[in-house]
């Protein structure tokens, strides 16, 4: 039977390739993900001395000669696989578990990206630090699919009066 | 107030399972309920149709046509035709609860459908490849067969039931889903309600002409150019089989010996 051919043919265009997509989605994706992972501890270490607070008024012991607004931001994209895996947890509720490392890097990305911002002018902490995220709507026609988040960390940066000050 | 420094704590905001496991989890505990709610569904159908009696299915669809149907002239002689053909068939199905009505679609590809309320639907491109009416009234027969199953009603469950399930599943508005019930008609008849529908069609083609010649030559045509150029006969895209069910109507002529050739009655118009 000839027709079988067309049959199993048809069958992997409808279900194969987008397994497959999702196959190479999930891959590469993970891939990514683990990247950007170690790239942040890395900075994070690096800049662990440096102090980022988020009370709204600079703390009574800084003495600071200097400041400035200091931002970092970030926008990173859903890939395939989350997004199918989220789509099936939308059906029944909960946790959409493979969001929260895509939301967690753009979190720290964005914090070590104003630190970035700050350390660059010669600052040397920040304060009242907030964070703020936005969904980017992708060009799908209903406007309702997301194409990934935006996170936005800024805070007042500050150079202290003397380097004595900073020694706390 | 002294600075401590600290680096995020990992394991907080991240769930450690492995979007893997999460992945088969969702896809493994959706399956079975999609199941569960389907099967659930079809139960719910036959019940419904041990309820609903043929009488309040012809009241509910008595003057119903399809919304895309487009007829042909009333007038036009093959639905004359086609229509004293059904009726003559019908008169050997003892106590039909149908009155049936026949339609012709104008439309190319070759087709017979049975919907509900004793509506039969053939389209222009079959009436175009019959050559005689022992050939017609098989298909004709055919159709009959699925109304005494209730095979349309069956398939209009079913067709709510993967309806339903392809829109949640594609991730659509359920409430956004439009489905002619003509669609919902044509899904998912199943190859043993086919067979059905062949006996019982080729039974009351015996017992009209006294002989099943040319009953299924459609089919053997179909068959072949299905097998040259699959896809193409629309037929066989909701009657599957062709071949097999040719087989199949041999083998009940032979069996039942009803002979395989006899006096061709000719096309009326
Ligand atoms: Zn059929």
């Amino acid at each position: 039977m000839e027709s079988t051919f067309y049959q199993v043919l048809e069958l992997v265009l409808n279900f194969g390739l987008p397994f497959l997509l999702l196959l190479v989605a999930y891959i590469v994706g993970t891939m990514l993900e683990k990247g950007h992972f170690r790239s942040i501890r890395k900075r994070e270490s690096e800049y662990a001395t440096f102090p980022v607070v988020t009370f709204d008024t600079m703390p009574d012991d800084w003495s600071a000669s200097s400041s400035t607004l200091v931002s970092g931001s970030v926008v990173i994209s859903l890939d395939y696989f989350k997004r199918v895996i989220a789509g099936l947890r939308a059906i029944v509720g909960g946790r959409i578990k493979t969001y929260e490392p895509l939301l967690e890097r753009a979190r720290r990305e964005a914090m070590l990206r104003m630190i970035e911002d700050a350390r660059r002018d010669g600052y040397d902490a920040i304060f009242n630090v907030r964070l703020e995220t936005s969904r980017l709507a992708n060009s799908r026609r209903d406007g309702k699919g997301t194409a990934g988040v935006e996170m936005l960390a800024f805070g007042t940066a500050v150079k202290f009066a003397s380097r004595f000050a900073r020694a706390q | 107030m002294k600075f401590i420094p600290r680096q995020p704590r990992e394991g907080i905001n991240v769930s450690d399972t492995h979007p893997l496991v999460e992945a088969g989890t969702l896809v493994a505990g959706l399956t079975l309920i999609f199941v569960f709610i389907a099967l659930l569904l079809i139960f719910l159908v036959e019940i419904a149709l041990y309820f609903i009696p043929v009488e309040k299915e012809v009241a509910l669809f008595e003057d119903w046509l399809p919304e895309d149907l487009i007829t042909v002239s009333p007038a036009d002689e093959r639905l004359h035709q086609a229509q004293l053909l059904v009726d003559r068939l019908a008169f050997h199905w003892a106590d039909a609860p149908y009155t049936f009505r026949v339609e012709i679609d104008d439309s190319d590809v070759a087709n017979a459908m049975a919907l509900p309320g004793g509506l039969i639907i053939v389209t222009e491109g079959l009436l175009d490849q019959v050559e005689s009416e022992n050939e017609l009234a098989f298909v004709l027969g055919h159709e009959l067969g699925h109304f005494r199953n209730r095979d349309h009603l069956r398939a209009l469950g079913r067709g709510i039931v993967l309806s339903l399930f392809l829109a949640t599943t594609m991730g659509n508005d359920v409430s956004s889903i439009s489905v002619t019930v003509t669609d919902l008609t044509l899904r998912g008849f199943s190859r043993q309600q086919e067979s059905s529908a062949d006996e019982f069609g080729l039974a009351l083609v015996y017992t009209h002409y006294g002989h099943v010649d040319e009953a299924w030559r459609l089919f053997e045509k179909w068959d072949n150019d299905d097998r040259i150029m699959p896809g193409v006969v629309s037929y066989t895209s909701t009657h599957p089989d062709a071949g097999d069910r040719v087989e199949k109507l041999k083998d009940q002529a032979l069996r039942e010996g009803w002979p395989i050739e006899g006096l061709i009655t000719g096309l009326k118009w």
